[in-house]
């Protein structure tokens, strides 16, 4: 009886890269799946009074003064203000005098997002010289 | 050149495999950020124009508020009087110009972080930088 010979499913010089393809979509798709995106962050500078000097009740003219109220308001040196109102005021400010000081008050029950957001609003105007108090 | 034997077409060659799986672990690892302390129970305010971050400063001492008012550095609860100390240590230790990073959560009160701000302004230092995001991920 004649041996019947087995064919090897792999001839000589061929490579199965079935195995390599296999491990590298299952780590490919498990570092997508757990992939977080990253936020970018950015930074705003402002300034400190010093602790023992009080918040003068004067405040100086050449001074823009914004307060920033605990029910999210804005104060634009005593007269409320819209946020894009505020937007406009700041950019017209930016455009005269980058130097410009601007005082930022907040109030104890005021957010820290709306702070960030007038920030934000001297930033696009360029306004560099940005200083935070708290006022009662 | 030798024709190779039966059994070793049967074993399979796992050299590639090996190569590309190494290959793969050795490139995540290296991209892989392990220092992870940003803590990221602190919803930070978006400003788009804020100015990014470009350069670390091994100096700087990054204060986190919560939206509770607490103040924390890399995670650990501290009261401002801690604070204060650590940062007059810091200045000691590197100068006044020591960088310091405030992380307010966007609905933390201003009380919280006054606190946090007279703390540093207490132990010398005017300047300070308030974290913000630029761009969410998406």
């Amino acid at each position: 009886m004649a041996r019947k010979r087995r064919k090897n499913s792999l001839q000589a010089g061929e490579l199965n890269l079935t195995a390599m393809i296999d491990v590298a979509f299952q780590l490919l798709s498990f570092f997508v799946m757990t992939m977080k995106p990253t936020d970018v962050l950015a930074m705003i500078d402002v300034s400190r009074p010093a602790p023992d000097k009080r918040v003068s009740q004067s405040k100086p003219l050449n001074i823009i003064w914004i307060t920033v109220l605990g029910d999210g308001r804005f104060i634009l040196n005593d007269r409320p203000i819209s946020k894009e109102n505020l937007d406009t005021t700041l950019c017209q400010l930016g455009v005269l005098d980058t130097t410009q000081t601007v005082i930022i008050a907040c109030t104890p029950n005021s957010t820290h997002g709306k702070l960030i957001d007038v920030l934000d609003l001297c930033q696009k105007a360029k306004l560099s010289s940005l200083s935070v108090v708290s006022v009662d | 050149m030798r024709p190779p034997k039966e059994e070793e077409l049967q074993s399979g060659n796992l050299t590639a495999m090996i190569d590309v799986v190494f290959q793969l672990i050795i490139f995540f690892v290296c991209t892989t950020n392990m220092q992870n302390t940003i803590d990221d129970r602190i919803n930070l305010a978006i400003a788009p124009h804020g100015v990014p971050v470009t350069k670390k400063d091994p100096r700087e001492i990054k204060i986190d508020v919560d939206k509770k008012g607490n103040i924390s550095i890399q995670r650990t609860y501290i009261s401002a009087d801690l604070l204060r100390s650590i940062v007059k240590k810091s200045i000691a230790e590197y100068g006044a110009d020591v960088p310091i990073v405030v992380r307010g959560d966007i609905d933390t009160r201003h009380t919280a972080i006054q606190n946090a701000m007279n703390a540093c302004t207490d132990a010398g230092i005017y300047k300070i930088k308030f974290s913000v995001l630029k761009e969410k991920g998406k």
